[in-house]
């Protein structure tokens, strides 16, 4: 008997035991990713109070992660505003070389560096919430805040069709934020033909927000209150709320879910806010991230949208989870 | 290959057949016990998924149930009651606040409960705590706990999870349990029980209660809407979707507990007291996990079971297929002649046997082989005998009758001569029993011949005997000239008139001795030498059936054919009254005899 022959057919037989037991193992094809180190988050702020923005974040990271098997890492600094601290952070971090870097940037020029020193290293990097002014992220996953701003308009455009009183004040949290400057660019598409009196800059101070609304009730001709942020909107409602009558002739917009707004919204002082889904945010950046991982194609822009909350809709069961978030239980 | 596999040599048909045989079988038994396996953890997994999916529901149920104890506990308070009948009218706000003491009471003594509120159909909503203020923007009586409640009567009514609104200024995610406050003699409705019950302890034993790492549980309530889901977020924004008509069908279809769609196992059990369809969700992926490493574990236990019967098998087919290639090549020596005995062989005891049964014919042909050789050499032997013993018995009384008269004629010299020739003639032809004498003895037994035969037939003929000395000592068959000198005589020159003429002679050519015999006589015809020439063709044996002619020259040819081989012997070339040459050949030896 020849050698080979024994051997060829012992082949052919594994082989065929080997093809034949695959078509039984079709279903179990794996989508986690397996890597050495965790990848690397860096957020604009950890240290959240309740409920906060972030921690709806984290928890839409988290669940992506579980998802797909991905570990991480979370840091970034207490505030926001602390943004050379971030810097830092991002810096530290790039030198020990994560498989990948997920960043959401405090400030839109100064992080450029620490994202062009990255890709020198060779690690990938993925921006969410806010960007770099620069092309090397990969993806950047966020509220299109344009298209916020747009939806904003749109709905105070709806609101005052009725009302005599034609003009319209926007009250902006900051000048040199990018969110402001999109929901602003955003409102003032949406409004192009009606009378925008200005946009009055608050410095994420409520207080600012609730003297300067004071003064803009004195005018008779105001007819909407577009808030460009949370900081904003409570300080316009406050002083919507306390004026007497301003409630039924002053139509107010605004952005975020903090609990006060919300109850501002159903008491009527504020008709309509923007939302955004920063669960759906953190979820599709971790997501975005382990397709990335696992060489599937990426879109280089990803808007987790934003919703239009009315007094009537706010207690809808698919919205009452984004506006009043469970507590978490670990 | 196409002969490798059709089967050309015993050992590969054995091997083959037995390898293939072997191979559906393992393939077989591994399909089957590999599916059995997988069905195995998949049931099992199933099962305890199923397990834990009651106890959840049970737990779920037996939480409301508990709530439900609460709610009656409180309607039954001695406060309450009198409070709700109106029996103590005048002491109104005092029984308010004995009322709010009891329900403030149950919120401290259970921490899962968010509120407990009544809401009596005319009079001041009593909530636990006096410092809560009801949401003024909202009509409670609108709200789908109360409408439901009202609805029930004195049956408890729970809700799905919503955020409850009810308190200014306070949002929480709540289960609420309602039911009507009835007067006890009548349909009388009175007012509202609300219990609320945190969300969390739901959402908790839902997550505790999941499977592996993936597996998650949420609840739907009778209608399908969502009571809890992990990632509601991602279901209500379409990133995650769940197949819920397909989980509601489930539950009419009382033969199937298991919906798969593929990714995911789903099962459902109803809380009898809530509605709610609590659903589990088991990724494919978390059932078989193990399943990589079974197959492979399957697939290695089959990969080594078939080299070993591959081996083996190769191992019998050559235990067979050996001994019986011994056995074939030995009797393939048989083609070369040689017969040789097999011996002690190791093998099976068929084989043994077999060979032992072939050595036996073997020495058996070996034996009847030399009994056939000594039998032929026998009969060669009498046939020469018989051969020799035909010559002339004519010629010696002829020559004795010569010898007669010249003794008569007083011609002494002659008669000496004759006599003398005649003796060395019966010399030579005895030789002393010996076969091959020298070419020289031949030679003189020819001239002996023809000195006799000159006597007798006086100038009659004239001969010439031309023989190469160097082939004297050559061995030759014994008188084989003689009868050719004979023929040439009685059959060739007697029939003619005048003198004739004989030549004999001798020389070596390609290494055969070639005698010739050449008279001028009478010749034969065509016919006669066709004749003769069949005759010589012919098998010694049946030489009776031809004439006489030529006799002596067809036994020599016989003889120097037995003696030398079938390629040896006479030719002979005729032309009538031309003469006769007849040429002898056969191959040179020299010195040693045999026979």
């Amino acid at each position: 008997m020849k050698k080979w022959f024994i051997l060829l057919l012992s082949l052919m037989a594994a082989l065929a035991l080997f093809l034949v037991l695959s078509i039984f193992y079709d279903q179990t094809r794996s989508e986690t990713v397996e890597l050495d180190r965790p990848i690397q988050i860096v957020m604009k702020s950890i240290e959240t109070e309740p409920m906060d923005f972030w921690e709806i974040v984290m928890r839409g990271m988290r669940e992506a992660a579980k998802e797909y098997g991905l570990d991480y890492e979370i840091s970034g600094p207490s505030h926001e505003k602390e943004i050379d601290l971030q810097i830092e952070m991002v810096n530290k971090i790039i030198e020990k070389r994560p498989p990948l870097l997920l960043l959401a940037a405090s400030d839109y020029e100064k992080l450029v560096p620490s994202v062009e020193r990255a890709s020198e290293l060779g690690i990938p990097v993925i921006t969410f919430d806010s960007n770099v002014d620069s092309s090397i992220p990969i993806s950047f996953i966020a509220t299109d805040n344009i298209e916020a701003g747009k939806k904003a308009g749109d709905e105070l455009k709806r609101l005052m069709k009725g009302s005599s009183r034609r003009e319209i004040a926007i009250v902006s949290h900051i000048k040199e934020v990018s969110t402001g400057i999109d929901r602003e660019a955003g409102v003032r598409e949406s409004l192009q033909n009606e009378q925008v009196i200005g946009t009055w800059y608050i410095d994420v101070e409520q207080e600012k927000a609730y003297l300067a609304t004071l003064e803009l009730l004195k005018n008779g001709e105001l007819g909407g209150i577009i808030a460009l942020n949370e900081a904003s909107a409570l300080g316009v409602a406050d002083a919507v709320a306390e004026v007497d009558g301003a409630r039924d002739r002053v139509w107010v917009v605004g952005f975020d879910n903090a609990i006060q707004e919300l109850e501002y919204l159903e008491s009527g002082v504020i008709d309509a806010l923007i939302v955004q889904r920063p669960y759906n945010m953190g979820y599709m950046t971790v997501k975005t991230a382990a397709e990335f991982l696992m060489g599937n194609p990426v879109a280089a822009e990803l808007n987790t949208g934003s919703l239009l909350i009315t007094k009537d809709n706010m207690f809808k069961r698919e919205y009452q989870e984004i506006l009043f978030p469970v507590r978490n239980i670990e | 290959m196409k002969k490798m596999l059709g089967f050309g040599t015993l050992g590969s048909r054995i091997y083959s057949t037995f390898t293939i045989m072997m191979f559906a079988a393992i393939f077989v038994m591994q399909l089957v016990a590999f599916r059995f396996t997988v069905n195995t953890v998949q049931n099992s997994t199933l099962e305890t998924n199923r397990t834990m999916l009651g106890q959840l529901t049970t737990q779920i149920d037996s939480y409301i149930v508990g709530m439900e104890r609460i709610s009656n506990a409180v309607l039954e308070d001695d406060e309450l009651q009198s409070y709700i009948l109106g029996k103590k009218d005048a002491l109104k706000s005092d029984s308010i606040a004995a009322v709010r003491t009891t329900l403030e009471n149950y919120i401290q003594a259970r921490d899962d409960i968010s509120e407990i509120a009544i809401f009596p159909k005319d009079g001041p909503v009593i909530m636990s705590d006096q410092s809560l203020e009801v949401n003024p923007w909202i009509d409670f009586t609108k709200q789908p706990w109360y409408q439901d409640a009202m609805k029930a009567h004195d049956q408890t009514v729970v809700t799905s999870s919503y955020v409850q609104n009810l308190v200014k200024g306070q949002y929480s995610w709540v289960v609420s349990l309602s039911r009507g406050i009835v007067a006890e003699q009548g349909q009388n409705f009175l007012g509202v029980l609300l219990v609320d019950l945190k969300f969390n302890r739901i959402q908790e034993l839902c997550q505790s209660m999941a499977i592996g790492e993936k597996g998650y549980n949420f609840i739907l309530d009778s209608q399908g809407n969502y009571v809890f889901h992990p990632t509601q977020q991602l279901v209500y924004s379409d990133l995650k979707s769940e197949p819920v008509r397909k989980i509601m069908a489930l539950l009419e279809d009382t033969e199937q507990a298991v919906y798969n769609d593929g990714e995911r196992y789903f099962m459902v059990e109803t809380s009898p007291h809530t509605g709610w369809h609590v659903v589990s969700v088991l990724p494919s992926e978390e059932i078989v996990t193990d399943w990589k490493n079974v197959q492979f574990s399957y697939a290695a236990i089959g990969l080594v079971l078939f080299l070993i019967v591959g081996l083996a098998t190769n191992g019998v087919s050559q235990g067979i297929t050996k001994p019986l290639r011994k056995l074939r090549d030995i009797m393939k020596s048989v083609d070369t002649g040689d017969f040789h005995l097999i011996g002690p062989i190791k093998a099976t005891e068929e084989i043994q046997e077999l060979a032992r049964d072939y050595d036996i014919m073997v020495t058996r042909i070996r034996e009847l082989m030399q009994d056939n050789v000594r039998e032929q050499e026998l009969k060669r032997k009498s046939d020469l005998k018989a051969l020799q013993a035909q010559i002339n018995p004519h010629f010696l009384y002829n020559t004795l009758d010569s010898i007669i008269w010249m003794g008569e004629m007083k011609q002494h010299k002659e008669v000496v001569q004759m006599t003398s020739a005649l003796s060395k003639l019966f010399r030579i032809s005895i030789s002393k029993g010996r076969e091959l004498i020298p070419v020289k003895d031949e030679i003189a037994h020819v001239q002996s011949y023809l000195t006799i035969e000159e006597m007798r037939y006086r100038d009659k003929f004239d001969y010439i005997v031309d023989v190469d000395p160097a082939l004297y000592e050559v061995k030759t068959l014994k008188i084989t000239l003689q009868p050719l000198v004979e023929n040439a005589i009685y059959h060739g020159i007697k029939e003619v008139d005048g003198k004739g003429f004989i030549r004999i002679t001798g020389e070596e050519k390609e290494g055969d001795v070639v005698f010739t015999v050449h008279d001028n006589g009478k010749g034969m015809s065509r016919q006669q030498l066709q004749e003769l020439r069949n005759g010589m063709e012919t098998p010694f044996d049946e030489r009776s059936s031809y004439s006489n002619m030529g006799m002596g020259v067809r036994n020599v040819h016989a003889r120097l054919q037995l003696y030398f081989g079938e390629e040896f012997g006479l030719t002979c070339d005729s032309e009538p009254d031309k003469g006769t040459t007849i040429t002898i050949r056969f191959p040179v030896r020299r010195g040693e005899e045999s026979v």
